[in-house]
């Protein structure tokens, strides 16, 4: 069974000094699944993403990504990170680089790509969002919705097998963040791997195969986004649909 | 796209504005040069200056410039390679690097210069036996020279690391994440992502840092290498004209820190392009 799954989360236990932010946590997404985790701030949802991509250390559990164990002490990070993307929520682009050195810089300095192929491949990225004419533009020169869509790209470049989002469109202004939705659902639609640490429930609803409910640092409840919408089990997923949905 | 797009905050035109500031200059090179004369006079009373014969000697500042300028662009190079292992050291993960970073920051930093050139010369290098003349590799170096430039390249380091520990600090940990997400390891998180960062922050200090490394270098006198300094000095205690020697030999060490003052100010222009990222 296991090994169909592509992120494996086995009873993950997390503490901040004192603070126990992640109490037991399970979850296994199958490849080409979309899991949306949808929570209150300070429910552990972005440090279960860190987790997943080994950026935080785990006191107890276990998390395998394609069959490989994160935390495991002869893991190579460097190596399992390669397949897996992560898009932050300030984008957290590389200010000194152009748009096209951001996205060519992982797959030359870590995979050793020649750079005309990495520019290559780089320019057909841009060119599919539209923006190849930014290419030499630098960060601070593009929009919040453009730099998000290049941070995307950045991780798409290294090919990775999973994607994580961590609250991708919450820095952006509103008429912004459906460029970059768009940009996700295209992922979700060529069955890339993505778990997206979201409050954007309309995305979730169309896109996600199940969405998770994050409080207290449990996923209190996961389902279908049908049987989410429509029969929560758990009081507290309730009242947050409630909230969602009287906006 | 607001590159062009320049916020004047004194609200006036540029060409007012540029004429405002060659008037102020000008005013205050007036006065100053009005203060100068006066004091030049009131001095000329007493002390005859003689100008003519004190620049006779140039050929003799020149030899010290030439050392001088050497001594100080080797121990720039040694003191700023060495200044950024050890900030990399005082930002290690491991604590032993840590702390040894730490004990050599703030052993020489807290000493004086001159304390620290005594002990290398006349303690550490007869220790080694080596007082006239070192072999490196089969190079032959004269003694006072390899000394100074070692006793400045590591007391210099230990302020140079201090300035890069802060750019580095001042590069957001979360470009730090970024990179190593992409699979880069640390040291090529370092060096692609935060070290070309942190560069442009420090360009300022460490331009001022270089600035004192130079000045600094005059103290190698006691060790009687025969930098400006020294040379200055020999070569006017036999003659009449001590004001007009250290005042050229001030202006010497102007020309060489003042360039490097406008140096600084080029660098920090040229790496401004592609601004920075706010941090949210």
């Amino acid at each position: 069974m296991s090994q169909h799954n592509m992120i494996e989360v086995k009873d993950l236990h997390k503490w901040f000094a004192r603070l126990h932010v992640l109490r037991g946590v399970s979850l296994s997404i199958q490849e080409g699944e979309v899991v949306v985790i949808a929570g209150a701030s300070g429910s552990g949802k972005s440090t279960l993403l860190r987790c997943i991509n080994g950026l935080e250390k785990i006191q107890s559990g276990q998390i395998t990504v394609d069959n490989i164990s994160i935390h495991a002490s002869k893991t190579n990070l460097n190596k399992v990170r390669q397949r897996i993307g992560i898009v932050f929520q300030s984008y957290n682009l590389f200010p000194h680089m152009t748009v096209l050195r951001n996205i060519t810089i992982g797959p030359m300095k870590v995979k050793g790509m020649m750079s005309t192929r990495a520019n290559e491949r780089a320019m057909n990225l841009l060119k599919r969002i539209g923006i190849a004419e930014k290419a030499q533009a630098y960060p601070d020169q593009l929009s919040g919705g453009q730099r998000q869509r290049v941070a995307i790209l950045r991780a798409l470049a290294m090919e990775p097998k999973v994607m994580l989002f961590d609250e991708p469109t919450s820095a952006l202004d509103p008429e912004m963040i459906s460029e970059v939705l768009d940009l996700m659902r295209e992922l979700a639609k060529e069955k890339m791997t993505m778990i997206v640490v979201s409050h954007e429930m309309g995305f979730a609803r169309e896109v996600a195969d199940r969405i998770a409910f994050m409080a207290d640092g449990q996923i209190v409840e996961i389902a279908p986004p049908q049987e989410f919408f429509s029969h929560p089990k758990d009081e507290r997923t309730r009242s947050f649909i409630e909230k969602v949905l009287a906006v | 796209m607001t590159p062009d797009l320049k916020l004047e905050v004194t609200g006036q035109p540029r060409e007012y504005r540029a004429l405002k500031l060659a008037l102020r200059v000008l005013l205050v090179s007036a006065l100053m040069a009005i203060t100068l004369a006066i004091i030049y006079w009131v001095l000329s009373q007493n002390y005859p200056f003689r100008w003519r014969p004190a620049l006779q000697h140039l050929d003799a500042f020149n030899k010290g410039l030439v050392l001088t300028l050497q001594v100080s662009a080797v121990a720039m190079i040694l003191g700023a390679a060495l200044g950024l292992l050890v900030a990399l050291a005082r930002l290690s993960p491991l604590f032993f690097l840590r702390d040894m970073g730490t004990l050599y920051v703030h052993s020489l930093r807290n000493i004086p210069f001159l304390v620290f050139i005594l002990f290398m010369y006349f303690g550490v290098a007869p220790a080694f036996q080596s007082g006239a003349a070192v072999d490196l590799f089969g190079w032959h170096i004269d003694g006072r020279l390899f000394w100074g430039i070692l006793a400045l390249s590591l007391f210099e380091a230990s302020f140079i690391s201090e300035i890069f520990r802060a750019g580095i600090q001042s590069i957001h940990p979360t470009q730090m994440e970024a990179a190593r997400s992409l699979g880069m390891n640390y040291f090529r998180a370092m060096r692609y992502v935060v070290l070309p960062q942190a560069f442009r922050v420090v360009i300022p200090p460490l331009t001022g840092e270089l600035i004192a490394l130079v000045k600094e270098s005059a103290l190698l006198m006691v060790i009687s290498l025969p930098e400006l300094t020294l040379t200055a000095r020999q070569q006017g205690s036999q003659l009449p004209f001590q004001f007009e020697f250290y005042t050229i030999l001030a202006a010497y060490y102007l020309a060489i820190t003042l360039p490097l003052a406008g140096l600084s100010y080029l660098l920090e222009r040229k790496f401004k392009i592609g601004g920075r990222e706010e941090v949210s």
